[in-house]
């Protein structure tokens, strides 16, 4: 025999003063089933918890309906009194009066009062059906996985380390280091990128917890929170690593020039390689895809000058499996394609570079030994267009939003070029500057002043070629005139974007995507590092455009995540996940179908009392299943249910009023 | 249409060879012109079979109860009948292992005045779709059309419709031969006579019949074959298939998916999605 | 004193039946927690007022939803239905709006053909933002079927 208390809660004035609350209390008191009402100011404040654990004791409550604000608010809370008085916390149903009737209504009291009412008489018949539901604890194992090895992936790795749990650090190319080993020097403080990032690669190379897989990629992720399997390539580098000493004597001697993806093609590469001096591990790979040996078996020079004999042409891939408790996804970002602006000469003309490109040829250990040359002649540039918002912004050719660091780099930049081309001077042709971080405005001012760059406010409609020169026609909108800039070298701030393959990992993983391939958070508000997955965390510009600051920031975030996953030996699940019953089941497996998460499977159980034919049922996996109710609709035969969310308690809110 | 003599053959050497433990098909009723399910378990009732144009019932049926469970049975199916047993197949109500198909490329049945059936007069896809060994030429699939009672429905006002649809349910039993009769409806535990179908405990009332109507039909959207199992089982000969036919046309209208059960493995379209289905109905 | 010339509302299904002077429509609504009832809430906190014939139901997932929920509201208390949930492609269980968009199609083009006015299911997308949205909502479907007037159809005997 259900018995249920219903605490009504005045909530100041917010409630008291649009609904009749005394009159509420009084009608709920009629409902056969509730054995004690009352009304309180504040059922939320340290009293009104009381009088609520009171109640269930004096007057045996098997369930308590709170009528108050939104359970989105204190769901939480009013259920801890509940366990805090001995009974199961999930024996709660609050009846939203407040969100839901007094606020709203405002100008029919009666209205109000008689909706509030009901919504109470809801609330009591779904409390009834309620059930014992009790936390669900699922081993942890813990190691992270890190995909990606740049900043904010070295950085997660990092602080997982520090709190002395294993990490598996994934990384595709030879080298950790990423987009900030490109780069020269970092905006707003001028460190030397390089001097910054090394120390922590570094530090990754040689943390006792950190496992280091460079030239490796993720094959498959399997599993749930707390309990994944990790499949990951680790792809032949035909040097045996142990025994290499990173002299440099085979890469000095290959015959074969590949483009080198490091300096954006600037110059070339050899066919084995090294991505730049200070990579770590660092020691050479060969890329199969090009090496002599490897396609047609001839030249071996590399294996013919290695003192140590490490060159192995007969390695092969290999797969290894990790166990993994969860994941912090770090991929990064690529460049936006800027071909669609014909009208910018993109391809045609060689002085026309993007502005990795730029970083490249600025940098002292790029390709042009540290100052910016023209492509065309090899000639240092004096007079440097740059050009912002190239795909960013831009809805008819691009992409919609802003790439957030091109105005900060572009400063940069100019800052740059006066640094190592005294004599040159930079037009820079902007829609607005964007210096919202700290120091940035600063450093936008000082590239102003230092470097008496003329900052143009405009878009270029088109840049076309003059004898040696480029001519950029565009637009001076302060002073409502055309304006033709004749520029040496052209550079294009271009939009990133996320490397294309960034949705086949996010489906290999299970997580969302946007449409532009960005990883989906969890909440774009309060919840940046998450995913809908639990145990998926996400870090750096695989999940939007951000710069550097923003990127540690967040990896870190993303590390506090993993750490606090870890921090007890099992983990806690919210027990409101849905449940077979195998007697009424068919094994039809629609419910495996529909479930967003593969959190169902079958099984075979006996046909029927001790009968040795099995048959199949579907199962829930406790661990992965989130609660949707997916498989609740769809199953034609009701033979799964949702803890919380059941068939019986909604359809005891239906007939109830 | 008659393969009378290619089923007794079939069915004769699936016996002889020890191939199968019962064999579903038709018999004359005895006492008239028309054909009733057998299901035979030996080689001496094999001459008992025939299959014409009367033909008319869903065998696939069969397959649901404990009789022909992890048994090996041979049976035959026509163009319709495929795709339910398709539909088993894929919901795991039935190995294929079991079985042994004989499939009709069928030139459609008739109904108790000689007639071709509406649903065969309207069939879209005649030939059996899975089958061990097919009987006939395949004629292959057809255009889309509505039926022909929807189009007319359509026409009506919306308080014809009311009236015409509340004889219907006034008029239902609650005898379930509807369920019975179904290949796809195969629950151990049907849900609307479940605890919380409370409400109307299979009471016979308009109300009731209204309930389980509506969900019935709600069920088989999209994997409803028209065989019309149904309606030829029901005592008060209910036009059931309007429901599943208006189920079908919207489904094909605004999914653009029909035929259920073409392939193995294609559950119907509510257990799928496409990221452009239609969206202009909701606010 | 003039009285007051008030349009008599009848049925719409069933144009001879009268609704009585004092008839209040009753909308069930059913709203994913995520998305609609955040927004539901959200119109609370800014106080933006709307009718308040409503009576809301919490489920975790407009895929919760089954077509018997509109059924079983259409049977007993309830004039008219309005079921909401996230945009397609924000559902915060990733695809159950997917699901639920294709069986509330066709429920609802059901019951149209069988006599229910096309006005008394609704559907709604309304995210965690959208208070003003919701309220909105909620003022239209209460509107439409206040001018359908009471359901008379297959109501359960006694309920």
């Amino acid at each position: 025999m259900a018995r249920v208390g219903v605490f009504v809660c005045f909530c100041g004035a917010n409630i008291a003063d649009f609904v009749d609350v005394p009159a509420v209390t009084e009608e709920a008191k009629k409902i056969k089933e509730v054995k004690y009402a009352i009304e309180y100011k504040y059922m939320c404040s340290d009293p009104g918890q009381q009088m609520i654990r009171d109640a269930i004791v004096q007057h045996r409550l098997t369930s308590v309906v709170v009528a108050a604000c939104s359970p989105r608010m204190h769901e939480k809370t009013f259920r801890k009194a509940l366990s805090d008085a001995g009974m199961n916390p999930y024996l709660l149903e609050v009846a939203n009066i407040r969100e839901h009737s007094s606020w709203v209504h405002q100008k029919d009291k009666k209205a109000a009062t008689e909706k509030a009412s009901d919504l109470i008489r809801m609330a009591v018949a779904k409390s009834i059906a309620n059930e014992q539901l009790h936390e669900i604890s699922v081993p942890v194992t813990k190691r992270a996985l890190v995909i990606g090895g740049g900043i904010a992936g070295i950085q997660a790795a990092l602080d997982i380390a520090d709190a002395r749990i294993p990490v598996v650090l994934v990384e595709k190319s030879p080298s950790i280091g990423g987009r900030m080993a490109q780069l020269d020097e970092t905006f707003p403080t001028l460190d030397c990128s390089q001097c910054i990032l090394t120390p922590k690669m570094v530090d990754v190379a040689s943390h006792p917890f950190i496992e280091l897989l460079p030239y490796s990629e993720v094959m498959e992720l399997d599993g749930y929170v707390g309990n994944y399997k990790a499949k990951i390539k680790r792809k032949a580098s035909y040097v045996n690593f142990d025994t290499c000493t990173g002299c440099g004597a085979c890469w000095q001697k290959c015959p074969v020039k590949v483009p080198n993806e490091f300096n954006m093609g600037i110059d070339k590469r050899k066919a084995i390689y090294s991505p730049f001096p200070q990579a770590v591990p660092n020691k050479p790979v060969i890329d199969a895809e090009h090496c002599t040996m490897l396609l047609k078996g001839k030249c071996g020079i590399c294996a013919k000058v290695c003192e140590k004999g490490s060159i192995d042409y007969t390695m092969q891939d290999e797969i290894v499996e990790r166990e993994i408790g969860a994941v912090v996804v770090a991929t990064g970002y690529d460049l936006w394609d800027p071909s669609p602006y014909e009208e910018y000469g993109v391809g045609r003309y060689k002085d026309i570079i993007t502005s990795l490109e730029f970083e490249r040829m600025v940098s002292a250990n790029g390709p042009t030994g540290g100052v910016p040359v023209r492509p065309s002649d090899g000639k240092v540039p004096k007079r440097v267009v740059f050009i912002k918002c190239v795909g960013s912004r831009d809805e008819a050719k691009g992409i919609e939003y802003c790439s957030k660091i091109c105005c900060m780099y572009t400063a940069k930049h100019a800052i740059l070029l006066h640094h190592k081309v005294h004599d040159s001077h930079a037009y820079i042709f902007y829609m607005d500057i964007r210096a919202a971080g700290k120091g940035y405005e600063e450093f936008v001012k000082r590239a102003q002043v230092e470097t008496g760059a003329t900052y143009l406010r405009g878009r270029v409609s088109k840049i076309y070629k003059k004898g040696e020169n480029l001519m950029v026609r565009g637009e001076d909108a302060q002073l409502g005139q055309v304006v033709e800039v004749e520029a040496d070298l052209v550079v294009l701030a271009t939009a990133i974007y996320p490397y294309k393959d960034n949705p086949d990992l996010a489906r290999l993983l299970g997580i969302s995507y946007d449409k532009y391939g960005y990883l989906s958070e969890a909440h774009p508000k309060l919840r940046p590092v998450e995913t809908a997955k639990a145990g998926i965390y996400l870090a750096g510009c695989t999940q939007a455009p951000k710069d550097i600051p923003d990127t540690v920031a967040q990896a870190s975030a993303a590390a506090a995540k993993v750490c606090g996953l870890f921090a007890g030996d099992t983990l806690k699940k919210d027990p409101m996940i849905s449940t077979v019953n195998t007697e009424f089941c068919t094994g039809c497996q629609n419910c495996v179908t529909v479930c967003p998460y593969q959190a169902i499977v079958t099984e075979e159980i006996p046909l029927g009392h001790g009968s040795k034919e099995m048959r199949i049922v579907a199962k829930v996996n406790e661990g992965v299943c989130q609660g949707c109710g997916s498989c609740v609709a769809i199953c034609r035969s009701m033979a799964i249910d949702l803890a919380g969310f059941t068939d019986m308690q909604i359809i005891n809110e239906i007939v109830s009023i | 249409m008659d393969y009378t003599k290619q089923i007794q053959d079939i069915a004769g050497r699936l016996f002889s060879e020890g191939k199968i433990d019962i064999f579903i098909g038709y018999r004359n009723t005895g006492f008239d012109e028309n054909q009733v399910p057998v299901l035979i378990h030996q080689y001496k009732d094999v001459d008992q079979l025939l299959f014409t144009d009367k033909s008319v019932f869903n065998l696939a049926n069969y397959l649901k109860y404990e009789h022909t469970r992890n048994k090996r049975v041979g049976l035959i199916v026509k163009g319709c009948d495929s795709r339910a047993l398709n539909l088993m197949l894929t919901e795991s109500q039935v190995k294929r292992e079991n079985l042994y198909i004989i499939g009709i490329a069928c030139e459609g049945v008739v109904n108790e005045t000689g007639e071709k059936a509406q649903n065969c007069v309207e069939c879209m896809m005649p030939d059996a779709v899975v089958y061990d060994e097919l009987l006939g030429s395949a004629t292959g699939k057809r255009e889309y059309q509505v039926n022909a009672d929807i189009r007319e429905l359509d026409e009506k006002t919306l308080t014809d419709r009311v009236e015409y649809f509340e004889e219907i349910f006034e008029n239902c039993i609650r005898c379930n031969a509807c369920r019975h009769s179904c290949p796809l409806c195969y629950c151990a535990k049907c849900c609307i006579d479940q605890e919380t179908a409370t409400l109307f405990h299979g009471a016979n009332t308009t109300s009731s019949a209204f309930h389980a109507l509506m969900t019935w039909s709600l069920h088989l959207a999209g994997r409803c074959v028209d065989c019309r199992n149904c309606e030829k089982a029901c005592p008060i000969h209910l036009p059931l298939h309007l429901l599943h036919k208006l189920n079908e046309k919207v489904i094909y209208e605004n999914f653009q998916e029909h035929l259920a059960g073409m392939t193995e493995g294609d559950r119907g379209a509510f257990y799928k999605y496409s990221l452009s289905d239609p969206d202009d109905f909701i606010l | 004193m003039e009285a007051e010339i008030k349009e008599k509302i009848v049925s719409m299904e069933k144009p001879h039946m009268e609704a009585p002077p004092d008839w209040q429509p009753v909308i069930m609504g059913i709203l994913c927690n995520w998305c609609s009832y955040a927004g539901s809430d959200l119109t609370g906190t800014s106080r933006i007022q709307y009718p308040p014939n409503i009576r809301i139901i919490r489920v975790p997932c407009s895929s919760r939803v089954d077509p018997w929920f509109i059924i079983k509201s259409l049977q007993t208390i309830a004039d008219g239905v309005l079921i909401s949930g996230c945009h397609p492609g924000d559902c915060h269980y990733i695809s159950g709006n997917y699901y639920a968009r294709r069986r509330f199609l066709v429920t609802k083009k059901l019951l149209n053909f069988v006599g229910f006015h096309e006005n008394r299911v609704q559907f709604s997308w309304v995210s965690a933002a959208e208070g003003a949205k919701f309220a909105k909502v909620v003022t239209k479907v209460t509107e439409d079927i206040r001018k359908l007037g009471p359901l008379h159809l297959y109501k359960k005997e006694n309920s």
